[in-house]
């Protein structure tokens, strides 16, 4: 018999059931990819912030450049290894107080002319020889050495006599008081000393850092492995350290972003774009004052020997759209080379000149100019062209042309050093981060016995080595010497600072317990990823 | 031997020829011109150069001229291509290094080609001046192009000078080699013996009867050596070595826009569109010549 009507279906049709369990799956897949996601987000969060230290795994740093063994003892634009494998003597907070390291404690003379140090007994080279007195001499005699080309020589050449005590206790005997004496021993790596020849040579690094070296590859990176004779009990927690040189800024961030790395401090501020959207990632701004950016000025060309044109190019650079344009936004628009965090830094110093054209074009109206032109030093870089450009674009708005001549670093170098400078320069400084003499005594650009600009007073000389021997450095009178020295640089204006620059840290956001030190020496004796 | 002679100066079969008897009847240049791949590479090149020639016509803004507005996306008012990280307008930085770019490449390979040209033709006139020159071009060739162009730029610095005499050094060895292969080729022809027995004289035979015969490979070069020179350029102002900052040349605006490529790529997207259209009309028409001149 044949039915009217079709039976209604009882149930589904094979082809509905499957397109359901189609969906369904779909639905349940996004939902627990959800759940999943949710789950991870919530949980990696909380264990990130409160979990406890973790013992293990192996940090990946990407580094832009390799270190150069040469410059081991000097301030080379690689330092992150430094506080690796070696230690110092002391280490600063972020107000500068020293703290102890491999010097338990300290006692100064009273006329300043002398400092006993108490050493730790329990301090062991990565060769199993133990760390005494001697080394510290040695580490002293080191950096006095011309060889080594070491920025802090001139605090070092004032330690003029060494009194032992034992093998744990020294006496440094000063040919005059210096209160940059602490910045020498966050500055000084000690080496063991039957290796040093070697260390420079790049064949054997031997410290009593919290990692030894394994491996080093020129030009690839550096290899380290746990100290487990460290002197600090449990540390380091990491088992390892690479140090990976990445040149180009977009594949170091890159290598950040695929989780090939987990810290650099090589990003450039303007590229952190993508990074800054990245929750696997966090940026920290280190006010380290390191690589500040400023405009050199040839004192014996004319008419840059004259202050009054020297003056008119300060107030013609827009300092804040340099922080803006070329760095991203980090870095801290400023006419005095100190940072927030110097005991020389004020305010008032730090906005003495803005931008302001029209009295620029006064200025050089009265000191009879309408039209200047200048060459224009700058390092060949994406970065440091940026930079030469935004200035040069100043200039030129107040009637002097500049004509850029860029430059490889080492060439620049040179120059910056043997005072072969042009009319103008464009380059990064740093030593404004510790003891304000140090900046005055130290820094090739500063130097008040011999600058890269050429520029020599009475009157400079004599503040900056009354300051730098200033046993005191916390006082009045210190701070009066400070304000002295700024007061000197920015009416000079033999050197036009431009921005502070802090150190830029872009790390996984599992990793924690990274520090620098105030010359960029990296400290990972509390890092742990999570 | 006679009747091989015979054979290849003899005029090929009329039924091999019949198909080709229309092309013929016109230079090879401008056959090869009329094709559709020349044309398109004519296109692409006519309107890169027409872009760099009109470039103060068509740019609003100065290509250096700075402002507050940086990185302003496409479409931006007063800047159809947006800026760049120091607020400069993209579409003149990248007009007006068109412009630099064509300025410089018009000027190095007709340079590079000349004195190849007139190196291989020395070469070809005594056998010692051969060994030397040869010697040369080997030197020449030891380098690539990017070492040549640092060796140069750290004896001179950079700038457009330099950037011109390593597209120059780099294209002379190219242009001579060519020249005295086909030379070689050329003068033991018996057209060549015919004019030498006629009283032609030895550098008027080369000049007059050989290099003409030779030279259609040459023509080929010049388009391949433009597409090399737009790279050697490039190359050198992305590293820095190039023209000085602030001038505005194709490779300059690619290696400032590097480090935006995720949160600005338009800034990239200009020169890599123009320096892509001009690279791939000066290799069509080369490829284009290049087959009708092998027929």
């Amino acid at each position: 018999m044949t039915e009217l009507y079709p039976l209604t279906p009882s149930g589904p049709s094979r082809r509905s059931t499957l397109r359901a369990a189609g969906g369904g799956a779909l639905l349940l897949g996004l939902g627990l990819a959800g759940c999943r996601s949710a789950v991870s987000d919530t949980s990696s969060a909380p264990q990130g912030a409160s979990a406890e230290p973790r013992r293990g795994g192996v940090l990946n740093v990407a580094v832009n450049a390799d270190f150069t063994p040469a410059l081991l003892f000097a301030q080379s634009g690689q330092s992150l290894q430094q506080r690796l494998i070696y230690n110092t003597l002391t280490r600063y907070d972020d107000r500068l107080h020293p703290k102890p390291e491999l010097a338990t404690s300290w006692t100064y003379a009273k006329d300043g002319r002398s400092i006993t140090l108490r050493l730790r007994d329990d301090v062991t080279f990565h060769n199993g020889r133990k760390f005494t007195a001697d080394d510290v001499i040695f580490a002293v005699k080191n950096l006095q050495n011309p060889l080594r080309a070491a920025q802090l020589r001139s605090t070092a050449a004032t330690v003029t006599g060494f009194e032992k005590r034992g093998d744990h206790e020294l006496v440094l005997k000063l040919a005059h008081p210096v209160n940059n004496l602490f910045d020498l021993f966050e500055f000084m790596i000690i080496a063991d000393r039957e290796s040093v020849e070697d260390a420079v040579a790049g064949k054997k690094f031997i410290g009593t850092g919290p990692f030894q070296l394994k491996k080093w590859s020129p030009g690839s990176g550096l290899s380290l492995i746990r100290n487990d004779a460290y002197w600090q009990p449990g540390r380091p927690y990491l088992d390892g350290v690479e140090l990976r040189v990445i040149a180009q800024a977009d594949a170091l961030i890159s290598s950040l972003r695929s989780g090939q790395s987990q810290l650099t401090f090589d990003a450039p501020g303007k590229s952190l774009g993508a990074v800054k959207s990245d929750a696997r990632l966090t940026i920290s701004d280190y006010d380290t004052g390191a690589g500040a950016v400023y405009l050199g000025v040839n004192t014996t060309v004319a008419p840059l020997n004259d202050r009054t044109v020297r003056q008119a190019l300060a107030w013609a650079v827009d300092r804040d759209r340099l922080v803006a344009q070329t760095l991203g936004g980090y870095g801290l628009a400023s006419a005095a080379p100190w940072p927030k965090s110097s005991p020389a830094y004020s305010e008032a110093n730090r906005t003495h000149y803005t931008h302001d054209p029209a009295k620029a074009r006064e200025l050089l109206k009265s000191a009879g100019h309408s039209r200047l032109e200048f060459p224009m030093l700058h390092i060949a870089l994406p970065g440091e062209t940026a930079i030469a450009e935004s200035i040069q674009y100043d200039l030129k708005q107040v009637g002097v042309h500049v004509t850029l001549q860029p430059t490889d670093g080492a060439t620049a170098q040179k120059k910056l050093i043997s005072q072969g400078m042009p009319a103008l320069w464009s380059l990064g400084h740093g030593f404004a981060q510790v003891q304000p003499s140090t900046l005055a005594v130290s820094a090739y650009p500063f130097n008040e016995a011999k600058n890269t600009s050429k520029f020599r007073s009475a009157a400079y000389t004599k503040v900056v080595r009354e300051a730098w021997t200033e046993p005191e450095t916390d006082t009045a009178a210190a701070n009066a010497l400070h304000q002295k020295i700024s007061r000197i640089l920015l009416d000079e204006a033999f050197l036009i600072d431009l921005v502070v620059r802090g150190q830029l840290q872009v790390s996984a956001a599992g990793l924690h317990g990274v520090t620098l030190n105030k010359f960029s020496y990296l400290n990972l004796d509390n890092a742990y990823l999570v | 031997m006679t009747q091989t002679t015979d054979l290849l100066t003899a005029a090929p079969p009329p039924a091999a020829r019949k198909p080709r008897a229309t092309p013929r009847s016109r230079h090879p240049y401008r056959t090869a011109l009329s094709t559709a791949r020349a044309r398109t590479g004519l296109v692409l090149v006519g309107l890169v150069v027409l872009a760099g020639l009109l470039a103060p016509l068509l740019a609003g803004h100065g290509p250096t001229d700075q402002s507050g507005q940086s990185l302003a996306g496409p479409g931006t008012p007063g800047h159809l291509l947006g800026t760049d990280d120091l607020g400069r307008d993209l579409l003149s930085r990248v007009l007006y290094g068109i412009r630099t770019d064509l300025g410089i490449i018009a000027v190095a390979v007709p340079a590079g080609a000349a004195l190849g040209c007139l190196l291989a033709l020395v070469a070809a006139a005594h056998p010692v001046a051969d060994t030397v020159v040869q010697r040369v071009f080997d030197l020449l060739l030891a380098f690539p192009g990017l070492i040549l162009a640092l060796a140069v730029t750290a004896i001179l610095g950079p700038g457009r000078i330099p950037v011109v005499l390593v597209i120059a050094l780099a294209e002379v060895p190219v242009f001579g080699r060519l020249l005295r292969g086909g030379v070689l080729v050329q003068r033991e022809r018996e057209y060549v013996t015919a004019a030498r027995v006629g009283g032609g004289s030895g550098s008027r035979v080369l000049v007059r009867h050989i290099l003409p015969n030779a030279a259609d490979p040459l023509v080929v070069q010049i388009a391949v050596s433009l597409t090399v020179a737009v790279f050697i350029e490039g190359a050198m102002s992305f590293l820095g070595v190039g023209v000085r900052p602030p001038q505005p040349t194709l490779g300059a605006v690619l290696s400032q826009s590097m480090p935006y490529l995720a949160q600005a790529p338009q800034f990239a997207a200009g020169p890599l569109i123009t320096v892509t259209a001009l690279v791939l009309g000066l290799s069509l028409i080369a490829e284009a010549l290049n087959r009708e001149i092998r027929r």
